[in-house]
């Protein structure tokens, strides 16, 4: 990941801004702690810090254009670069980054080149001819960005919130899959795939077909120039990513510079479940496994610096961040720079296990496709900030845009649980892993329920959290939140400590409305929550013993 | 490096104070950017920002001794601990960090064990079996350290000022070689060589012993567990550490992990002398070279930041740190995490322009001592924080304990600059390494007179520099400067824009008080000056055409044939009060 960060049209164009900007452009260095770089034009500037993952030698940012009229600051992989390239035999490429066509491709197809993209990116593009620009997000949001708006009539884009927030009057999240244009003074949406009218579709599951498209999801991230990993935590995804890595890894670029075994991270307290199941697959695998364990404390020292980064106060988000932002740090200090993850399965295949009660699959698709929507301000969140912290950069091989027309195309009946058919959670997924000849993984791994993320680092975590609250947040406080507090009023005491230190950092109205709130269990959209009527009397976000639908919940009501 | 902060009896224990400590620790983030610990006891706090170097596993600070009584929270290395380990049989250590060793030779020797340590280190141990503590900083002060007050009647201990300075009442440079007990309760010199009396030795030079010394010297500062290169500027100093870091390479553990030649680094705008000297040595030596090209606008954008990790206002030392600074950045990037460099030779050697003009053997040496003494304000703090800014170590052979006892033990005749022998600045360390049948370097870079650092990245640096302030600081401001800032004011534009971003980020007198100043001509001490009567009389002195003892400086003079376009470029464009890193150019008008 890099850092970007561009203001468009400020009054004063003197040095004093400029030091500015470049301050400003400072507190985004974790991103791209490699190199910097700030391109002003007139009242125009563009800043970068810079991740070097491809091209680390000559790819230093801003980009251009062959006479360098067209200026690109970019966040991203561009993952069909090199095709991309091709495509544009009459221009002539300064740099061997992969993001350095975007600013050929504008040349060539105006504003309309962004759906051509295949790989996530924010990016914001200075056409100093007419003095127009635009900026772009990602189709699912997996890399951030804000806009602000000035006093001075200026407007800003920036990879994070904390970038922008002293100097704008209001600000918000850009939108994923929109692009903004001067021209038009407007954002509009350039993501329009069949699954986003939420309409339910018809497709037969094929399971080579989607097995087929998530090895190329996953295979055409290990486009890399510098040492990478993969995320284990020892669920189905996340070994579903190794196991494609590895298999994969001597074909990969990587593997002619970093060797042929695949390094692998978990993290967790001493003994949580995560390290044991992760241990398991990376023997199965034979990857270079690295565990690394933290204890309650060091989180909790934590947290303070987690929500700096992460820019949230949801509560589950916060709890699932922590860990990762720990083994962030550890993993960058091993030298690597990029590790794939396995977020987003879960929201394409309803992988929660509130999905148990879907009462039909015209509601189980639309859950899905209203949890993709929300992926940026949740899960996508988490995982790019809390390894950007650090200057790790993380990939998402099931949040493909080709993997997700797939996945989303299918019969939702396919995707119902059915305990009758002895198809647990993601069943379609599993079952086409399910290879006896060449198994992908153990029969045991590939249909195991998995611990929800925050569960598995060790149970004690959470409740280390909530202990740590009780003694900071009383009673009267909570009783006060609704006045402190009006729009997303903590209801818990846990919800109010992070809250707080969210405040602090981010004092603005305009801050604490990018976080999203209303009522959810156990990950659930609100809408959701209407599928069993017992929910909404329990607050608690994580549901592990609400919803009584794990396995190991069973038997412990059994025993 | 790492970063080390400790508050020592703060009298509170409460959730606000941790996270407190927590925060200001973070300011220390960019010197360990690996891992973090924080060990608190009652209301003292040991936290730790940590570069893993040696044993990136298991080294997680702070440590302890066997029973946990005694906790260490460390910044440095120490070369001889395996020999010390060997000392310790009856003790079990937890890691394999080369810090370890401190907590279990406080257990042996009580307070007098830290002149047993050979190498760099600023460290705090707390003792909780009576809750007294220690803190000191190695001899030369090539880590950094500095020492706090609260107003409650708490000690801080920390790596860099940001880490104390907004929460205490009063701190200073913890000067180096220097133990503060709190059983005393008082600082105590630790270091105690021959030399510092600054009485004149007399032992032979031996060129063989000289060249053992600083190999040793070099070889011991390759222990590592990560991966490491040299800064080569081409100079003769940088020159000699990566000849023999070359030769040595082979047998460290970095050559072990898959890297096939040694790398070394240099920096320079584009077309510098530097890289022009670094290219040709590294040819020689067959190094994995690397160049970074910087521009004077990369190096404007970035004098803020620079001022803020280097915490000065001294003129030198911030044109200096800033290519240095910049190239930390990219050496970073490139996953390297340790670098030696050659800080520290003109000050034993004598190296600088103006010792040409030393009147005796006597005046010279005492120069010399008083240089090695003040480093930890100039160089040693420019090659530390400018590379720690990125989670880069800097490791500094010249600066090595008993290399030091050896040179300074050396007749000073010997040092002495005589044009009429054909003996340039730094002769005996240049002769010690003569070696016709197995060469470090080729004789013309081993004879040959390097550029000072701000020069050697490229003339226009430091123009680009003065231009800049000159636009920023108007006369008006001048005239006022004696009035702003009474003491060390600012003498120059430049100097006074530097001083400004420094008062933003440190606006605490006693912040002020940590920079040195005083009259000074290419840095020398102010007692130097009077060596050349003309010296002190010329109030802005450009140091080479002022002192007129650079070679090219003569050949300018000389002649008018090959050499005059390079020379009358360099007379031109030589900005004033030039030299390397450590001046105090605030002489007055």
């Amino acid at each position: 990941m890099c850092g970007i960060l561009a203001v468009f049209g400020c009054v004063d164009s003197s040095h004093s801004k400029r030091s500015r900007i470049i301050e400003l452009s400072r507190r985004l260095r974790h991103r791209g702690p490699d190199w910097s770089g700030l391109h002003c034009y007139q009242d125009c500037f563009l800043a970068h810090q810079r991740l070097a993952i491809v091209d680390p030698a000559s790819g230093d940012q801003p980009l251009y254009n062959e006479d360098k009229t067209v200026i690109v600051t970019v966040n991203g992989e561009i993952y069909n670069h090199k095709a991309l390239r091709e495509g544009l035999k009459n221009h002539q490429f300064r740099t061997g980054s992969d993001c350095e066509v975007i600013a050929h491709l504008y040349e060539e197809h105006g504003e309309d080149f962004v759906n051509m993209l295949d790989g996530m990116f924010s990016f914001v593009l200075l056409d100093t001819r007419d003095k127009s620009y635009i900026a772009a997000r990602d189709a699912i949001g997996i890399t951030p960005l804000y806009i602000g708006w000035g006093l001075d009539g200026s407007v800003w884009f920036a990879s994070e919130m904390k970038a922008l927030s002293d100097d704008c009057e209001r600000f918000m999240s850009f939108l994923p899959g929109h692009i903004y244009s001067s021209k038009t003074g407007e954002i509009r949406r350039w993501y329009n795939p069949p699954w986003y009218s939420e309409d339910i579709p018809s497709t037969p599951y094929d399971p080579l077909v989607l097995r087929r498209a998530f090895e190329k999801a996953v295979t055409k991230r290990l486009m890399t120039d510098v040492p990478f990993g993969v995320l284990l935590s020892g669920g189905l995804d996340s070994s579903l990513v190794a196991a494609v890595a590895s298999r994969y890894m001597l074909d990969s670029e990587a593997a002619c510079q970093w060797g042929s075994q695949l390094h692998t991270f978990c993290v967790g307290l001493k003994g949580s479940p995560d390290l044991k199941a992760a241990r398991e697959v990376a023997d199965y695998l034979h990857t270079r496994h690295h565990e690394f364990h933290f204890t309650v404390q060091e989180g909790i020292d934590a947290l303070e610096e987690v929500i700096y980064h992460i820019e949230t106060y949801d509560v589950t988000t916060v709890r699932a961040s922590t860990p990762m932002f720990l083994m962030s740090r550890k993993i960058k200090s091993l030298g690597v720079k990029m590790v794939l993850s396995g977020e987003g399965s879960d929201e394409i295949f309803g992988g929660y296990l509130y999905f148990h009660k879907a009462p039909n699959k015209e509601e189980f698709h639309q859950e899905t496709c209203r949890k993709i929507k929300a992926l940026h301000l949740y899960d996508c969140l988490r995982a790019n900030k809390s390894t950007s912290a650090w200057g790790l950069e993380a990939r998402v091989p099931f949040l493909d845009k080709e993997f997700i027309d797939v996945a989303m195309s299918i019969d939702p009946e396919w995707k119902m649980i059915r305990p009758d058919l002895k198809r647990i959670e993601k069943w379609i997924l599993r079952h086409a892993f399910d290879d006896d000849q060449n198994p992908y993984l153990p029969k045991h791994i590939l249909y195991r329920q998995k611990e929800q993320f925050s569960d598995g680092v060790g149970y004690s975590w959470i409740d280390g959290l909530k202990d740590h609250a009780n003694q900071q947040v009383t009673d009267a406080m909570l009783l006060k939140a609704s006045y402190i507090y009006p729009e997303n009023t903590p209801t818990t005491k846990e919800a109010y400590y992070y809250r707080t230190i969210f405040e602090k950092f981010f004092p603005k109205n305009a801050a604490r409305s990018t976080v999203p709130g209303g009522p959810s269990v156990a990950c659930s959209t609100a809408k959701a929550m209407e599928w069993d009527a017992s929910w909404s009397k329990n607050p608690d976000p994580s549901g592990r013993a609400a919803l009584g639908v794990h396995e190991s919940a069973y038997e412990e009501s059994k025993a | 490096m790492c970063g080390i902060l400790a508050v020592l009896g703060c009298s509170d224990d409460s959730q606000a104070k941790r996270a407190r400590v927590l925060e200001l620790s973070r300011r220390l983030k960019h010197r360990g950017p690996d891992w973090s610990g924080l060990y608190q006891y009652g209301d003292s706090y040991l936290s730790h920002q940590r570069l893993a170097v040696v044993d990136p596993d298991s080294g997680d600070q702070p440590l302890y001794n066997e029973d946990e009584k005694i906790v260490v929270t460390v910044n440095g290395e120490i070369y001889n601990h395996e020999e010390l380990r060997k000392s310790l049989p009856n003790h079990k250590f937890r890691t394999g960090s080369d810090c370890d060793v401190i907590a279990h030779l406080y257990e042996e020797h009580g307070e007098n064990f830290v002149d047993m340590l050979d190498g760099v280190f600023s460290f705090v141990l707390l003792d909780t079996s009576d809750n007294s503590f220690l803190a000191a900083r190695d001899a030369i002060g090539i880590t950094s350290l500095y020492i706090g007050w609260g107003l409650d009647g708490s000690i801080w201990i920390s790596s860099e000022m940001k880490g104390l300075n907004d929460d205490c009442e009063h701190f200073e440079a913890f000067p180096p070689g220097h133990l503060y007990s709190s059983k005393r309760g008082g600082l105590k010199r630790w270091y105690n060589p021959t030399w510092f009396s600054e009485a004149v030795p007399s032992a032979p030079y031996d060129p063989i012993v000289l060249r053992n010394a600083f190999e040793n010297a070099v070889v011991k500062r390759l222990m590592t567990d990560v991966p490491f290169g040299v800064l080569l500027s081409g100079g003769l100093d940088s020159s000699l550490v990566a000849s023999i870091a070359a030769r040595h390479f082979a047998g460290t553990k970095a050559a072990k992990l898959c890297e096939t030649q040694l790398q070394s680094f240099c920096v320079g705008l584009e077309g510098s002398p530097d890289l022009k000297a670094g290219k040709e040595v590294a040819d020689y030596l067959g190094t994995a070279h690397h160049e970074f090209h910087f521009t004077v606008q990369d190096g404007i954008d970035a004098i803020e930041d620079v001022i803020y990790h280097i915490e000065t206002y001294d003129v030198t030392t911030i044109r200096a740190s800033t290519p240095m600074f910049l190239m930390s950045r990219k050496i970073k990037s490139l996953g390297v995490k340790m670098v030696i460099s050659g800080e520290g030779s003109d000050e034993i050697f004598g190296g600088y322009l103006y010792f040409h003009k030393a009147p005796n053997k006597e005046e010279f040496h005492r120069e010399t001592c008083q240089k090695i003494k003040a480093l930890h304000q100039y160089d040693c703090l420019r090659a530390n924080k400018a590379t720690s800014a990125w989670g880069l170590e800097a490791r500094v052979p010249f600066l090595d304990k008993e290399f030091i006892n050896v040179v300074m033990s050396i007749d000073p005749e010997w040092k002495m600059i005589k044009p009429e022998e054909k003996r340039i600045e730094k002769w005996i360390l240049r002769k010690a390494f003569d070696d016709e049948e197995h060469s470090y370097l080729p004789k013309h870079i081993l004879y040959r007179q390097k550029e000072q650092f701000s020069d050697g990245v490229g003339y226009s640096w430091i123009d680009g520099l003065k231009a800049h302030a000159e636009l920023h600081v108007s006369d008006k401001m001048m005239l006022n400067a004696p009035n702003i800032f009474p003491h060390n004011t600012p003498a120059t534009k430049e100097a006074y824009y530097y001083r400004m971003i420094f008062e933003r980020f440190f606006p605490q007198k006693s912040a002020i008080l940590t920079v040195p100043g005083g009259a000074s001509i290419a840095c020398s001490t102010a007692r130097a000056v009077e060596w050349d009567a003309s010296w002190s009389s010329n109030l802005d002195p450009s140091g080479r055409a002022a002192l007129g003892i650079h070679d090219s400086a003569y050949e300018t003079k000389l002649s008018s044939t090959v050499n005059t376009n390079l020379a009358t470029k360099i007379v031109d464009t030589v900005p004033q009060m030039m030299e390397r890193s450590s001046t105090q150019v605030t002489i007055q008008s």
